[in-house]
């Protein structure tokens, strides 16, 4: 068994064809987004940077990936200088199209190599499974949507994410992981949410003696603080002495913005709406009163503040409660036991709990939950089986993110390819678990597959048929409602495994 | 080797065989013990479908392959299309649409007359009842897509996705099964593994030529190839009749399709002849052909009949009396031009006049054929029309002859895709009226072979992806004119790299066991075609043509190709005869010797 086909370069070279190909497919505003960036990154002084706000969309995003873009921004000069300017809004000649696509591919060879570590970091029996995980992240239909047709670089992210998390494997490259985990948060902000299952590990696996909790290991506390402390001084700092981290944390963490977004994530608020909603019909037999402001006003689609008609308003207090609640139940379990296996589990069920809890969580940050599970996916059949609902509901939760006719082929035949390709190939490989499986977890997992079908054919086809342009809402809601009772029960389903292996 | 783990628990599908290494992998190849014993895939695309071997059933690959092929296929579809937004006649996309247009809104007797200026309708009846097809189906989402004369030259990017989806649609319920059908019966006739042929369906699938002529440039030659590939396969099971049929299909959708005429004529009649004469078989051939031709222009018929019986003209532009037919105007002496049946006659004599454009020139555009290579040399547009279509006949003639007479002496199934590209070659290089996306007529069969014996050995993949890859170059300046240098840039290379095959590989030339000789005589030839086609497009790139001679890249483009191609035809030609064991042994290992000295 020397090696193992396909490799991971010869599907990343291939999906690299298709992506290439996608160059005229449609893209959101975070196209816009991201050149506004790199215009404001090149053409404006960096006192200025978080400042700026010729374009709705300011720069909210953390300095390194400000310096991302200046460093993009040098070679963009070189193809269509046009594309640098601040006023410029809504530009895209096809050489920025070009340029600013091929940046994304380009820079998802950072996942590519990241994949590579992982593969080479699992032994023996393992690394065939460990191959096939790392070619279903890389060929991830969320990757696929988000990055490489919506427009974000995720890619390059989530590999320095499993870089990271690969680093932690070893006890000799833990500090190494811990930091590069630093630099990502500067980054992309929206990793704070796996943050407390990283401090949790490494104060146990590597500030304290593997041996007794009373015994610390100072010279591991000083490299690891001296080295975070200057990340997040080269990120930092430069603003800090102008005293502008206000204004970048206003920036960062805009809490002026409603309880969900534009399209409701699937996590529990999604069932708290529909569950309102259903209340709204119901409410006058059960004796209920109805707040008659919201009923007008509930997310149709639209940012802003949700008002419940029935239930209870929900605060950012109460979200960040529940959040912080479920992120520390399984820190315990990985505090008394800091094993890697038990590490990728926590960093997946902070994944979850945020996703399921957040306030304002976009559908997109579903991501932040599979591409961890996906390195735990084929421990055994018992993760696998938490691992299915998910792997449906997070794809299909992302449908709405396409609503054009052009791509509607693309999202679905990709997704079902891949679920089709990796739900069998996973089947293949997740070695048998020692403890009993829940008989009904599985049955529930193959009735909710089954749902999705008629779901996508409802909300894709039925629906405009039948309604036209009215009611919009309904598909939005019934995918979000869908795909939430699949994560919910993945979630249910992965804590059991998590706590019982 | 890498193998699923233990079976877990209990096995959900029944028998996950372990699979049998040296079966699979051994017949598969058919190449002896050389390959027997590789442990490791020839060939990146081989890498790609490595975990199926063995343990994969057939329906659990088959689905998996037809989405990624139909992903390519719409993803190179989001590209522009031939004459987008290029006022004033716009291009193909423009010409089907229009099409569809007609169809739907006039009296089927207006057909074959409605304005020939605006692209008038010059394919076979079938094209006609698939563009009303498409057209009807089109006008219930948005009649404003078909509406008469408003419609012209649309680019409602909707309409786009409608009219893609219509030649993917086409495609799935044509090409793509027939080529599966194929496929399958061609591996098994030649005792090639499943795996093998599945390897070779998605290389078939994945041809670079037909993706950026059907999808991304627009038409739909693969309805016409896939009844073509329809009627090989049905000939393959031995249905001789449903192949008649079938080609009569292929015919009436795409007149283009007469390039195989004469090879399914010699297979049809060979096998009537050979081992045996079989009179009733080929009466009922003949007798289908004709049912089926006459099926085909029952509409058209019926529409003239019921059409002039309610008193709609077909020329309604026109007053006063009748024109004189466009051909055939001998015809009218014996006609009574007064009479019921008229019309038909009128009908028909016009689609004919439509589909066979007899008074055009030689050659249109630059195309790498011989008449437009020599073109360079001696300026043969000067010489009489008269006397170049006559040059042309005798030369078809001379170059078609060989195979069909080889095909017809020796009807074996096997020798079907040899004898078919042997013959499209021939009608390519040398007939009059060629176009240049005319290439994948030839290339379908060629490539084929692939699903055959020791198809995907290194001798048969190099040529067949050499024939391919020049294939796309020479249709490089249609596509750039469209803008769509990049789809074929990622489409071509793609395949190539998938197949082993330069620019990205130099592994299909060398192989142990083989001639070491024919191997670097292979590589030196096919190695200073691929040379030359880099160097051009450098050049294109990076230098403008002379003022005077504005053509001149173009020119090379087709000298090279038309070289290329005829190299295609003598190999197509050679392992046609070599494999027909229609000489006698010792004839071919002398000119075996011949041939590599």
């Amino acid at each position: 068994m020397t090696e193992l086909y396909p490799s991971l370069s010869q599907c990343a070279l291939v999906a690299a064809a298709l992506k290439i190909l996608l160059f005229p497919a449609y893209k959101s505003t975070d196209f816009e987004v991201h050149r506004n960036w790199l215009a404001i990154t090149n053409t404006l002084p960096l006192w200025e940077w978080y400042y700026e706000k010729s374009s709705e969309w300011t720069l909210d995003y953390p300095p390194f990936f400000a310096y991302f873009e200046w460093i993009m921004s040098q070679v963009a000069k070189l193809v269509d200088p046009a594309m640098l300017k601040v006023y410029n809004l809504d530009y895209e000649s096809w050489q920025t199209v070009y340029f600013q696509r091929f940046t994304v591919i380009i820079s998802e060879l950072v996942l590519v190599y990241a994949l590579q570590m992982f593969i080479d970091s699992s032994h023996g029996v393992s690394k065939r499974a460990a191959q096939t995980a790392a070619i279903s992240i890389l060929l991830s239909p969320g990757l696929l949507i988000i990055d490489h047709i919506h427009f974000q670089y995720n890619g390059a992210m989530y590999g320095i994410l499993i870089a990271s998390l690969v680093l932690a494997r070893k006890k000799s490259t833990l500090l190494w992981s811990g930091l590069l985990f630093a630099a990502l948060l500067c980054m992309k902000h929206i990793y704070l949410y796996l943050a407390p299952a990283y401090f949790v590990f490494l104060l146990r696996a590597y500030c304290l003696s593997p041996k007794s909790l009373f015994r610390i290991q100072f010279l591991n506390c000083v490299k690891l603080a001296v080295g975070i402390a200057a990340i997040f001084g080269t990120a930092f700092g430069p603003f800090a002495l102008k005293g502008q981290i206000p204004q970048i944390l206003s920036r960062l963490f805009p809490f002026s913005r409603g309880l969900c977004h534009a399209y409701w994530a699937p996590n529990v608020w999604a069932m708290y709406s529909f569950l309102d909603r259903a209340l709204i019909i119901l409410a006058p037999r059960l004796g209920l009163t109805v707040r008659d402001e919201a009923l007008h006003s509930v997310t149709r689609g639209l940012v802003g503040d949700t008002a419940f008609a029935v239930l209870p308003d929900i605060t950012p207090r109460v979200c960040f409660a529940l959040t912080l609640l479920f992120q520390a139940i399984p820190l315990l379990r990985l505090f008394a036991q800091p094993t890697w296996d038990n590490f990728i589990g926590a960093v997946t069920l902070c994944g979850y709990a945020s996703f399921l809890f957040g306030w304002h969580v976009h559908e997109k940050a579903v991501l932040l939950v599979i591409i961890p599970f996906s390195l735990l996916a084929l421990k055994d059949r018992r993760y696998l089986g938490a691992f299915r609902p998910l792997a449906v509901a997070g794809h299909v939760s992302l449908f709405p993110l396409l609503f054009t006719p052009a791509e509607f082929p693309i999202k679905t035949v990709y997704t079902v390819f891949w679920l089709v390709l990796f739900l069998m190939a996973f089947d293949r490989l997740a070695p048998a678990s020692n403890r009993p499986r829940f008989f009904l977890f599985d049955r529930f997992s193959t009735l909710y597959i089954t749902v999705s079908i008629p779901l996508i054919v409802y909300c894709s086809l039925v629906h405009g048929i039948a309604f036209g342009k009215s009611y919009e809402f309904l598909p939005l809601m019934f995918t979000s409602s869908y795909s939430a009772v699949g994560v919910v029960g993945s979630w249910v389903g992965f804590m059991v495994v998590y706590f019982t292996s | 080797m890498p193998r699923p783990s233990p079976a877990p628990h209990k096995p959900r599908r029944k028998g996950n065989k372990q699979p049998d290494f040296a079966t699979t992998t051994g017949s598969s190849h058919n190449v002896g013990a050389v390959e027997t014993l590789t442990r490791a895939p020839a060939f990146p695309l081989a890498a790609f479908l490595w975990p199926a071997r063995g343990t994969l059933s057939q329906w659990e690959l088959l689905p998996l392959i037809l989405m990624t092929v139909g992903l390519f296929r719409w993803a190179a579809g989001l590209w522009g299309y031939s004459g987008f937004e290029k006022p004033p006649m716009f291009g193909d996309y423009e010409a089907q649409r229009h099409w569809m247009e007609i169809t739907t809104q006039l009296p089927i007797s207006q057909w074959y007359f409605h304005d020939l200026q605006w692209w008038g309708l010059d394919y076979p009846p079938l094209t006609a009842y698939h563009s009303w097809l498409c057209g009807k189906v089109g006008s219930l989402i948005d009649p404003e897509w078909f509406a008469l004369f408003s419609s012209r030259g649309s680019h409602d990017p909707t309409l786009k996705v409608f009219m893609r989806a219509t030649v993917i649609v086409s495609e799935y319920l044509i090409y793509i099964p027939a080529v599966v059908v194929f496929v399958r019966r061609y591996s098994r006739l030649n005792g090639v593994a499943n795996w093998s042929s599945a390897v070779a369906l998605v290389a078939i699938l994945m041809q670079p030529g037909t993706i950026l002529i059907d999808h991304v440039h627009f038409q739909y030659n693969t309805v016409m190839l896939g009844l073509v590939v329809a009627s090989m396969s049905s000939m393959l099971a031995g249905r001789n009749l449903w192949a008649a049929v079938f080609f009569v299909a292929a015919l009436g959708f795409k007149q283009m399709a007469l390039y195989y005429a004469f090879s399914v004529f010699a297979y049809l009649l060979g096998s009537c002849v050979f081992p045996r004469i079989n009179i009733r078989r080929l009466v009922t051939i003949a007798a289908v052909t004709i049912v089926s031709f006459a099926i085909l222009i029952l509409p058209l018929v019926i529409g003239a009949l019921s059409d002039a019986k309610r008193g709609v003209d077909s020329r309604p532009d026109l007053d006063g009396p009748r024109p004189p037919l466009p051909i055939f105007q001998g015809l009218t002496t014996y006609l009574d031009t007064e009479a019921f049946y008229y019309p038909v006659v009128e009908q028909l004599v016009q689609m004919i006049h439509r589909v066979f454009p007899f008074a055009r020139g030689l050659f249109e555009d630059k195309v790498a054929n011989f008449w437009c290579a020599l073109n360079v040399v001696v300026k043969i547009k000067n010489y009489p029309e008269e006397l170049l279509q006559r040059g042309a006949l005798v030369a078809t003639l001379g170059s078609i002859v060989p195979p069909n007479l080889v095909l017809f002496l020796r009807p074996r199934r096997d020798l079907l895709p040899l004898a078919f590209s042997a013959t499209a070659w021939g009608f390519f290089l040398f007939s009059y009226q060629v176009h240049e996306k005319s290439v994948l007529l030839p290339l379908m069969p060629m490539t084929l072979l692939l699903a055959g014996n020791h198809g995907l050995n290194k001798g048969t993949r190099a040529w067949v992806g050499f024939a391919n890859i020049l294939g796309c170059w020479t249709m490089f300046p249609l596509l750039e004119r469209v803008d769509l240098a990049m789809p074929y840039t990622v489409l071509t290379l793609l395949w190539a790299y998938l197949l082993g095959l330069p620019p990205t590989s130099l592994g299909a030339y060398f192989h142990e066991g083989g001639n070491t000789w024919t191997q670097w005589v292979t590589l030196f030839i096919h190695g200073s075609f691929y040379l030359a086609m880099a160097f051009w497009h450098v050049l294109v790139r990076a230098l403008r043509p002379p003022p005077d001679k504005p053509d001149l890249w173009v020119v090379a483009n087709v000298g090279v190709g038309a070289a290329g191609f005829s190299l295609c035809y003598v190999w197509c030609l050679w392992k046609l005869v070599s494999q027909s064991d229609i000489l006698p042994r010792s004839w071919l290992v002398k000119k075996e010797k011949a041939k590599t000295q």
